[in-house]
């Protein structure tokens, strides 16, 4: 029963670095960015052939690094230039962008699925509770830990962090006090996208790579963002570690309607709170 | 309701006087007209199918286009409508459950009714929250049919035959290019045709009011639930008509058609022609179709170029082909 719960907050830790990285983007630019499971996936593919190669963290650190510079480009070139259009119409290019994404992975990858090595250090299983537990898990958990707490402690503690905070208030009233948005949306949309990248290479040796694999994961994170209140952090934590639950226990206990109950449990929440779990906008 | 109420409705419809309705109703009636011209004027079967099959997606993203004129709201699931549609024709038809006139029937009024249901719930959340909500409805409804084999073989999607008769007419038209082309341009002219008259009416206005500004209408004394949930379900209705077409030109149904993906391009086409415009969305899905069928033909990855087309377009008109057409009428009216 523990491993379960283990496992489930595994995928939400999973769920979590993709969520915060859509929070952030929304907070900035109001947008729900809808290449970010593209950007996962391109994260993934990166790091799946740096480690090829033989460098696991190597790929880590290239994957991350190489989104962060797209997740730049990007705020720079389309949200930056579509920041006066109803937020929609951006939303449509983020769909735009995921298509281009996926083709320009499948024509440099192809469409086979691939496998994504395993670093030796973490390849072995400890024992919790009496069964064996893989540590690669357990690093997908840390990795999420370390990430929520040093994004909040960012975020509470420094200068730029609190312009971050003020900017997904009200970027208006925020650019009225003196803070440069286009710049501070410039590192929050780079972050993101890194994050998108970090989770793309920690998630890679538990699923197969795939130019699609991102989409699934993709609308999970939008049920835990919308669950969350859109532009809450707090929330997104939350709402990751109980979709990852609901998702883990919902294929064990109820196996034909797993794929469903994150639907159900986002119409529920937003039927009783439609701001999301901590939201203060709809 | 108040006199204000009233005297706002009024006005609102005063300089759009009966003469506008007369040449709308008289355009529609030259489109529907020369749609019998179809046929003859096409080249091939060929181009007469690919046409037949722009103007399915013209109905779907015509339905996205009025929910989001009318209503204000995105949904990034109405592809769940069409698919039910659908669903509900090609299920009821293959297990020659009922008829064909009494299965189509439940195939248009299914949907229509479940989107009037979830009108009155979700219609209230707004913005991205919203869309988010229609996404997990079509994904669900995708999940069903890609789980439940028994319905309709799951993943595989199925393959059904037409009954012999519909209407009394031979059903085997429905699957023959050169009278679904002239059926589908004669249905979405009726349909651009019964939006515009319906916008243009006390019901249409109210909800267009309710879109501006809910709670300054629920001040002058309208129900804002109602009017609502009736345009979603008008726009649910117009999503079934393409299901239930595109199944019986086909004679296959497969989860695919519920995808988030459909709705997606649904909205791509809705915003490409122009969104603030009731037939901006038709002209958008058509251009898009053959954008599509072209990137198709001379590269391997097309998608990439219907992206690229996708963000070029948004990025240099974002009223769509419409919008443009209109700034360059007022443009050279005004000279």
């Amino acid at each position: 029963m523990l491993i379960q719960v283990l496992n489930g907050v595994v995928y939400g830790g999973l769920l979590y670095l993709l969520a915060v990285g859509l929070v952030l983007i929304f907070g900035l630019r109001e947008v729900v960015n809808f290449a970010h499971g593209a950007l996962f996936m391109v994260g993934a593919y990166i790091g799946f052939s740096v480690a090829a190669a033989g460098y696991w963290w190597g790929g880590l650190v290239v994957s991350v690094v190489a989104m962060a510079i797209v997740g730049c480009a990007l705020d720079a070139t389309v949200f930056r230039a579509l920041r006066r259009q109803d937020p929609m119409v951006t939303v449509l290019v983020t769909f735009g962008l995921l298509l281009i994404l996926e083709t320009f992975v499948t024509a440099v990858w192809g469409k086979a699925y691939l496998r994504y090595p395993m670093p030796a250090l973490l390849s072995g299983t400890v024992n919790i509770a009496g069964s064996p537990f893989p540590v690669y898990r357990l690093f997908v958990i840390a990795v999420a830990v370390v990430v929520a707490l040093s994004l909040t402690a960012w975020l509470r503690f420094t200068r730029i962090g609190l312009y971050v905070r003020a900017a997904s208030t009200d970027a208006r009233v925020a650019s009225i006090q003196g803070v440069n948005v286009d710049r501070l949306s410039l590192i929050v949309v780079g972050l993101g996208t890194a994050l998108a990248g970090l989770s793309g290479v920690v998630a890679g040796p538990l699923l197969t790579l795939s130019p699609t694999m991102g989409n699934y994961i993709l609308i999970d994170s939008f049920i835990v963002v919308v669950i969350g209140g859109l532009g809450s952090f707090a929330g997104a934590f939350v709402a990751a570690i109980l979709i990852g639950q609901i998702h883990n226990l919902g294929a064990i206990c109820l196996p034909w309607a797993a794929t469903i109950l994150p639907f159900l449990l986002m119409v529920g929440i937003l039927i009783w709170r439609p701001a999301g779990l901590a939201g203060s906008r709809a | 309701m108040s006199t204000l109420a009233h005297d706002a409705v009024r006005y609102a419809k005063k300089p759009r006087g009966t003469s506008a309705t007369a040449v709308l109703l008289l355009a529609g009636a030259v489109a529907l007209l020369a749609g019998f011209a179809l046929p003859w004027i096409a080249p091939s079967k060929l181009a007469m199918s690919l046409f037949a099959q722009a103007l399915f997606d013209a109905l779907l993203a015509t339905s996205v286009g009025f929910l989001f004129l009318q209503n204000g709201r995105v949904s990034f699931g109405q592809a769940a409508f069409s698919g039910l549609g659908s669903y509900a024709f090609g299920v009821l038809v293959a297990r020659n459950l009922v008829g064909a006139e009494a299965a189509l029937l439940v195939a248009l009024l299914l949907p229509t009714a479940l989107a009037f249901l979830l009108g009155l719930v979700i219609a209230r959340v707004s913005g991205v929250a919203h869309a988010m909500l229609t996404l997990a409805v079509g994904q669900a409804l995708y999940e069903v049919a890609f789980r439940w084999r028994e319905l309709a073989k799951g993943d595989d999607g199925m393959s059904f035959d037409l009954p012999a008769r519909i209407f009394g007419v031979s059903a085997r038209g429905l699957q023959d290019p050169a009278v679904m082309v002239v059926l589908a341009w004669s249905i979405l002219v009726i349909v651009l045709v019964g939006l515009a008259l319906f916008a243009r009416s006390r019901t249409g206005m109210v909800a267009a009011a309710i879109r501006d500004n809910e709670e300054r209408a629920r001040f002058l004394g309208y129900s804002t639930t109602l009017p609502r949930a009736l345009v979603y379900a008008i726009a649910a209705f117009v999503a079934a008509l393409a299901g239930v077409l595109q199944a019986s030109y086909n004679g296959y149904i497969a989860p695919q058609m519920f995808h988030w993906t459909v709705s997606g391009f649904a909205l791509i086409m809705a915003i490409i022609g122009g969104a603030k415009f009731i037939i901006g969305p038709a002209v958008g899905a058509v251009a898009l179709f053959y954008i599509k069928d072209f990137a198709g033909q001379v590269a391997e990855y097309w998608p990439a170029i219907v992206g690229g087309a996708l963000v070029i377009v948004t990025l240099t008109m974002p009223q769509g082909i419409i919008g443009l057409a209109d700034l360059l009428w007022r443009r050279s009216a005004r000279r």
